[in-house]
């Protein structure tokens, strides 16, 4: 059964978030929202309501795409593993990009074209979003352009061709096509690129033609508010309350979509009472462990306006990682509070033992993850290890890795 | 002092454009509006739009000096000011207020970032003789909005968009009707970007006590008559 409504935990969170505010020079970023984003983007992002009503049309995509998505119990992984500890994995990776993006995709697309536009425009890492935004403009009937990190754009050719069957224009980034874009490649002509500057690119994009619309795969609110349709299933699927609830964190946007709808029941005492929350980084991008809580651009070219959040600073370039989604300098607002609350644990893991995990998984289960949910998978398996027999865990693979060559060529050598 | 329902406020910052025409604003104002907020002039006035953000940077005097220029109290005055201008004089700034006449201090970034000071801002608005009040966003945690209403604010000040004057594409009666379901019996007073009596009467009719006008109202502060005659325009909006 497909949810009928995402849920909002910032009207549950312990304190309130701090508002979005503009920087003191140029122009104000708050009103250029207004001409980069849907309509409707902009009301879920500050609305009142807890529960937020899936658009009829929204759901029957939804149903179309295949969700609700399978919850597995990880037998394989607890055989593998035999420390008594009871695993449950959400499958996201069984949607047809590939990821939990396409959750927001749709709904996304789909407020744009209520907005009467012609064209979405976006920025991807790893090319889950990217891929995410391509079908779902296919579906809809609507062109999307891409801007993709360079160093993904070399590595993921799989992805960037896939875009391209659906029809995207797909750019790396740093690109010829902007002004950020140029002035990058004349600071640096190999750039890798970074999350941060190719939606500083996209933004730019937006404005320099009619009927575009600008659609975000990660950090703001109603990015995080659409996956909670993850989470919401979950608890419907879930034969027992998890201990732990983990998973890997980018901008947050699965990590919060998975969990969030657990913890708003903890922090209304409405269940989730002894259930612990974990989110996994990468060394590469490391803001809920070492960033600064503090007000910072989400993008490198800071076109929009600056929101409280966990950041290592939005002119931070990550190193290359096969993780790429992982590649941002900041957290979600609302998973940034709840960290900063101790309601959120984080943790960080290196590439090499990320690979380890990925490979035990891919034996043990049968599925291969993407990178980027391999790092919840590392935390699973050290957790496993260390807590009680009988206890329970649940996790968000939010993604299958079967576009993610580079990543397992390493793994196998 | 309580604030009248429906009611129409006015908001200022202190000084500006000079002490002149300021007290020459607080004068008119006091006559065609149910109350007053005065913004103390602050370097950071980061919640707020460009065009709030100018009358702070512009403003003759700074600080609590901007605000001792006048005395307020004909109708109901309410300060606005950063509390984080303020964390460690949280006692000054209630004095001077409870001095000059006004009925409470607004601190808009009191819940967002020092939530740790609420207890402490509460009971000095006391001991001042002063009613605590609180800004709040329509996100704000229902929770917490609860706790808010048993401390019997003055009132409760909700910020309809994002910044001061800067109008986002918002269901904003719902989100009033939201927000009136939570704070129950408290007065309600609604502001950012209200310029028209279409809009007053939209926001009142949503479930709002009273609203207060203050981007729309700052290139007219110059010439009396013509705020005196914008404001009997919004007034419209509360029949």
């Amino acid at each position: 059964m497909i949810p009928h409504y995402w849920y909002n935990i910032n009207v549950d969170l312990p304190k309130p978030l701090p508002p979005p505010i503009d920087p003191y020079d140029g122009d104000s970023r708050i009103a250029l929202l207004m001409r980069i984003l849907p309509s409707e983007l902009l009301d879920q992002e500050f609305t009142a309501l807890r529960y937020v009503p899936i658009p009829d049309e929204v759901r029957e995509l939804y149903a179309r795409i295949g969700r609700p998505t399978p919850l597995f119990r990880a037998v394989g992984l607890e055989r593998a593993l035999n420390t008594g500890v009871r695993i449950y994995y959400k499958f996201e990776g069984a949607l047809p990009a590939g990821s939990h993006k396409l959750n927001t995709a749709l709904a996304q697309v789909y407020y744009a074209i209520k907005d009467k536009a012609r064209e979405v425009v976006t920025e991807t890492g790893a090319g889950q979003w990217g891929l995410a935004v391509s079908l779902a403009s296919s579906l809809l009937g609507i062109k999307a352009t891409v801007f993709m990190t360079r160093s993904s754009y070399m590595g993921k050719k799989n992805r960037v061709l896939f875009m391209r069957v659906y029809g995207a224009d797909v750019h790396p980034s740093p690109s010829e096509l902007t002004k950020y874009g140029r002035e990058a490649l004349r600071a640096r002509p190999d750039h890798p690129g970074s999350l941060g500057l190719a939606i500083t690119e996209a933004i730019e994009y937006t404005l320099m033609g009619e009927g575009r619309k600008y659609i975000p795969g990660s950090v703001l609110g109603f990015v995080v508010l659409h996956q909670t349709v993850i989470g919401m299933e979950a608890i419907k699927q879930l034969p027992e309350e998890p201990d732990l609830v983990i998973g890997c964190v980018g901008g947050g946007s699965n990590f919060s979509g998975f969990s969030f709808p657990m913890i708003g029941a903890k922090l209304r005492g409405e269940g989730f009472e002894r259930t612990r929350f974990l989110a996994v980084e990468s060394e590469a991008a490391p803001k809920l462990t070492k960033g600064e809580y503090t007000y910072d651009f989400p993008d490198t070219g800071g076109l929009l306006p600056m929101v409280k959040m966990l950041t290592l600073g939005h002119d931070f370039v990550p190193p290359p990682t096969h993780a790429a989604g992982l590649r941002y300098h900041g957290a979600a607002p609302a998973l940034s509070l709840l960290t900063r609350e101790g309601i959120v644990e984080a943790r960080s893991y290196g590439q090499d033992e990320v690979m380890e995990a990925a490979r035990l998984f891919a034996r043990a289960e049968g599925i291969i993850p993407a990178p980027e949910s391999s790092h919840a998978i590392r935390a699973v398996i050290d957790e496993a290890r260390r807590l009680p027999r009988g206890s329970v865990i649940a996790f968000n693979l939010s993604g299958h890795g079967l576009l993610d060559q580079d990543f397992y060529e390493r793994i196998v050598g | 002092m309580e604030i009248r329902k429906p009611g129409l406020g006015a908001y200022i910052t202190a000084t500006y454009p000079n002490k002149v025409l300021f007290l020459n604003a607080v004068k008119c104002l006091s006559e065609v509006s149910d109350f007053l907020e005065v913004g103390i002039p602050t370097l950071n006035p980061k919640y707020d739009g460009p065009v709030i953000r100018k009358t702070h940077f512009a403003a003759e005097l700074k600080g609590l000096d901007a605000i001792n220029v006048a005395r307020y109290g004909i109708i109901p005055t309410i300060l606005m000011g950063y509390i984080e201008d303020y964390a460690n004089r949280l006692e000054l700034v209630a004095q001077v207020a409870s001095e000059v006449g006004a009925s409470s201090v607004l601190f808009p970034d009191l819940l967002f970032e020092h939530i740790d000071r609420l207890e402490d801002y509460v009971v000095t608005m006391r001991n001042y003789g002063l009613r605590p009040s609180f800004f709040v966003a329509s996100n704000t945690p229902h929770r917490l909005v609860n706790l808010l209403v048993k401390y019997e604010p003055l009132f409760m000040y909700l910020g309809l968009y994002a910044a001061t004057g800067i109008k986002l594409p918002l269901y904003i009666e719902r989100n009033i009707r939201e927000v009136r379901r939570l704070v129950d019996g408290t007065t309600l007073v609604a502001g950012f970007a209200i310029n028209s009596p279409e809009m007053v009467r939209l926001v009142i009719n949503a479930g709002a006590d009273a609203v207060v006008v203050g981007t729309a109202l700052v290139d007219k502060l110059g010439n009396g008559e013509e705020c005196r005659r914008f404001m009997m325009e919004l007034r419209g909006g509360l029949a």
